[in-house]
């Protein structure tokens, strides 16, 4: 890793600069919500954000997308992708495109999701948790890789962390505008990520979670909450690991046709239902416990199949807890 | 190369099965694509009708038979039902094939018993003409049950192998569940091997050396847990019998989530780990059947 400092007099040309690379987005507070807008001016932007509705996965897996074009009988692929800058991930949501990585670039590598994660430049921003985060019991608090620049606020500016080629280049650029980092800079740094850590309010213990959850099949606890959940699917729509995606073809004159993907959600009803009508989760219980053991997957590869970014207890309208079922469920079974 | 975009494939032939399923036979329209397209018994291809959808379809037909494809079609819905009103000469597009298949090469030198329900018996064709195409396989017991006669499957085939079959190394029992004169003839030519009854009826009185012997099982999902206590009463290990799967699928590639299936401990895509599993993978991964 290399640390250089960028002072705040220079944050405005330094995020000017973003722009001869792409389009920039940062969060954006829209009515009670933040979300990733397209900014051209850096106040427009809420860096002391808690949390978008949509997470960053909108940029490479749309909500509903083109994948395919139908001409002449034959099938086109849609290719088009803009240069992007993500401006102000947080470290969660930076895990979280890790494990859509571990998805869409495995073999075969999806092509439309690997176009746009080469076209976009990763610029992550430090946070501090609210009383839903819970990232830290996960270990997706801190991010390692997975992002171009990484800044760090400090009392007079940034400590930016550089993650890759294209973020040295970058920065190497516009070497004007950075400083070499000093001692107390580095003690700001630990200060601010000591205060953070100290913060959190929400935690998971892990320790046997998914033997536990397992055991813990045939829990009233599930049941419990199934009746609460309104099956809305809200949950998976803003999670940053979600994705399951349903195709359909669509005609858009009487010669051509496109097929597009969106978004699905195991909370419909039709997602377990195959031909004659059989349904695997004919139940909301069913589709309820499927999507938490869905998110406590433990991938020894990947980690868990939840960044803790804590988006679907906010955007829950039951106010299901994520952690108070999982707590409640482990719970159950002494 | 984009894993969605599927290949052209003229149909060669369509032939009715029976009133609700049909038989394509396919060949790819560049011959180079036809050429590199391997499969093994157990994989499915997913099939691409321009304009109106794709769907999971195994294939039927065996490797060993080369130059062409054939998928058995049931009209269940919208999609099927386009694609059954499709004509010989017709283009369709084909991707695949995806999922594991059968582990052809394990079972080699040992006694396969294929049980099948129903539609069941498309990918266990594919097995069926494997073992006696390349003969490297022991006894083939075939256990088929239909709901009536105009439902048998391959119908020609099976009554072909209940005929002929031991020169084949092959037996077959057919169990059906409506009566008809047809099904009455065809009980009493074959006393012991035809009755009316459901598929684990067929297990009466058979015994089988649980050391040589592989199961592989496919159905509708209800036929799974009966099928298991038959063999697992015979002391069939769980690792020997193999079962294909069924969920939605839409990508075939391990993408799109709709067939994982299992808890915190276990998961797993029915598409790319399956679809073909063993038992004891059912043991531990809950939700498979
Ligand atoms: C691995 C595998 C192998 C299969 N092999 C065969 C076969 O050899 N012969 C055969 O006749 N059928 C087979 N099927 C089932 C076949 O895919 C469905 O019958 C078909 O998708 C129904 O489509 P439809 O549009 O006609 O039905 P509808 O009921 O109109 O379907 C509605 C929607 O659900 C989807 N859907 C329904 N059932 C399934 C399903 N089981 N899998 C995926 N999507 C589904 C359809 O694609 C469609 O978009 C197989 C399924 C799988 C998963
Ligand atoms: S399950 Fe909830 S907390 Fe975990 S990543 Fe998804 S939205 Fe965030
Ligand atoms: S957001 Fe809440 S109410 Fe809606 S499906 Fe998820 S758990 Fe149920
Ligand atoms: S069919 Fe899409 S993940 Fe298996």
């Amino acid at each position: 890793m290399r640390y250089i400092k960028l002072p705040s007099e220079n944050f405005g040309k330094f995020f000017n600069s973003l722009r001869e690379w792409g389009r920039v987005y940062g969060p954006v507070k829209k009515g009670k919500v933040y979300s990733f807008q397209e900014v051209g001016d850096p106040a427009e932007m809420a860096l002391d954000y808690n949390r978008t509705m949509l997470p960053p996965k909108k940029f490479f897996v749309g909500p509903r997308e083109t994948i395919l074009r139908l001409k002449n009988g034959h099938w086109e692929e849609e290719t088009n992708v803009e240069p992007t800058v993500l401006f102000g991930l947080h470290s969660c949501d930076i895990h979280g495109l890790k494990i859509l990585d571990g998805v869409y670039l495995n073999e075969p590598v999806d092509p439309y999701y690997l176009r746009r994660r080469e076209a976009t430049l990763i610029v992550g921003i430090s946070c501090m948790p609210d009383e839903y985060c819970f990232c830290k019991s996960l270990g997706t608090h801190f991010a390692m890789d997975g992002f171009d620049l990484f800044l760090h606020e400090l009392p007079d500016g940034w400590l930016v962390r550089i993650g890759s080629v294209r973020g040295h280049e970058i920065a190497w650029r516009h070497g004007e505008l950075f400083e070499e980092v000093t001692d107390e800079d580095l003690a700001n740094f630990r200060e601010f990520e000591e205060r953070r850590a100290n913060s959190f309010r929400r935690e998971l213990p892990q320790g046997g979670l998914a033997d536990m959850l397992d055991l813990a099949y045939n829990s009233p606890v599930w049941k419990k909450y199934a009746e609460i959940c309104l099956g809305c699917g809200n949950c998976n729509m803003v999670c940053p690991t979600c994705r399951c995606y349903e195709v359909c073809d669509r005609w858009t004159d009487a010669y051509g046709a496109v097929r597009e993907r969106r978004y699905d959600s195991c909370f419909m009803e039709n997602h377990g239902l195959v031909a004659g009508g059989h349904n695997f989760r004919p139940t909301r219980l069913d589709r309820f416990r499927h999507r938490y053991y869905c998110k406590s997957y433990f991938d020894p590869s990947a980690g868990y199949n939840c960044v803790g970014c804590g988006r679907c207890d906010e955007f829950c309208p039951a106010k299901i807890e994520h952690v108070g079922v999982l707590e409640e469920v482990r719970g159950s079974l002494q | 190369m984009n894993p969605y975009m599927s290949h052209d494939a003229r149909i060669l032939e369509v032939k009715d099965l029976t009133p609700r399923e049909k038989l394509f036979t396919l060949r790819f329209v560049d011959p180079e694509v036809g050429a590199n397209f391997s499969f093994r018994p157990g994989q499915f291809v997913i099939v691409d009708v321009r304009g109106f959808g794709e769907f999971p379809i195994s294939l039927c037909s065996s490797p060993t038979r080369k130059g062409y494809l054939q998928l058995c079609i049931r009209k269940a819905g919208r999609m099927t039902k386009f694609i059954h009103g499709m004509k010989e000469g017709d283009i369709i597009g084909i991707r695949g094939p995806y999922g594991n298949g059968f582990p052809m090469e394990r079972m080699e030198g040992s006694n396969l018993i294929l049980v099948a329900g129903g539609l069941g018996m498309a990918p266990l064709r594919s097995v069926l003409w494997y073992a006696i195409d390349t003969g490297k396989y022991g006894h083939v017991h075939l256990f088929y049950g239909t709901k009536a006669y105009e439902d048998i499957l391959f119908r020609d085939e099976v009554i072909h192998l209940l005929k002929h079959g031991e020169a084949m190394n092959c037996s077959v029992k057919l169990a059906y569940e409506v009566e008809s004169p047809s099904c009455i003839y065809l009980e009493r030519g074959f006393s012991d091997r035809v009755c009316r009854g459901v598929v684990t009826d067929l297990f009466r009185g058979e015994e089988f050396n649980v050391n040589n012997t592989y199961a592989l099982i496919c159905g509708p999902p209800v036929m799974y847990r009966f099928v298991i206590r038959e063999l697992l009463d015979r002391r069939l290990s769980p690792g020997r019998i193999y079962m294909t799967l069924e969920r939605r699928m839409r990508c075939g590639v391990g993408k799109c989530g709709h067939c994982i299936v299992g808890t915190s401990v276990s998961i797993k895509y029915i598409c790319q780990d399956g679809p073909v599993f063993t038992y004891w993978d059912a043991l531990s991964t809950r939700g498979l059947i």
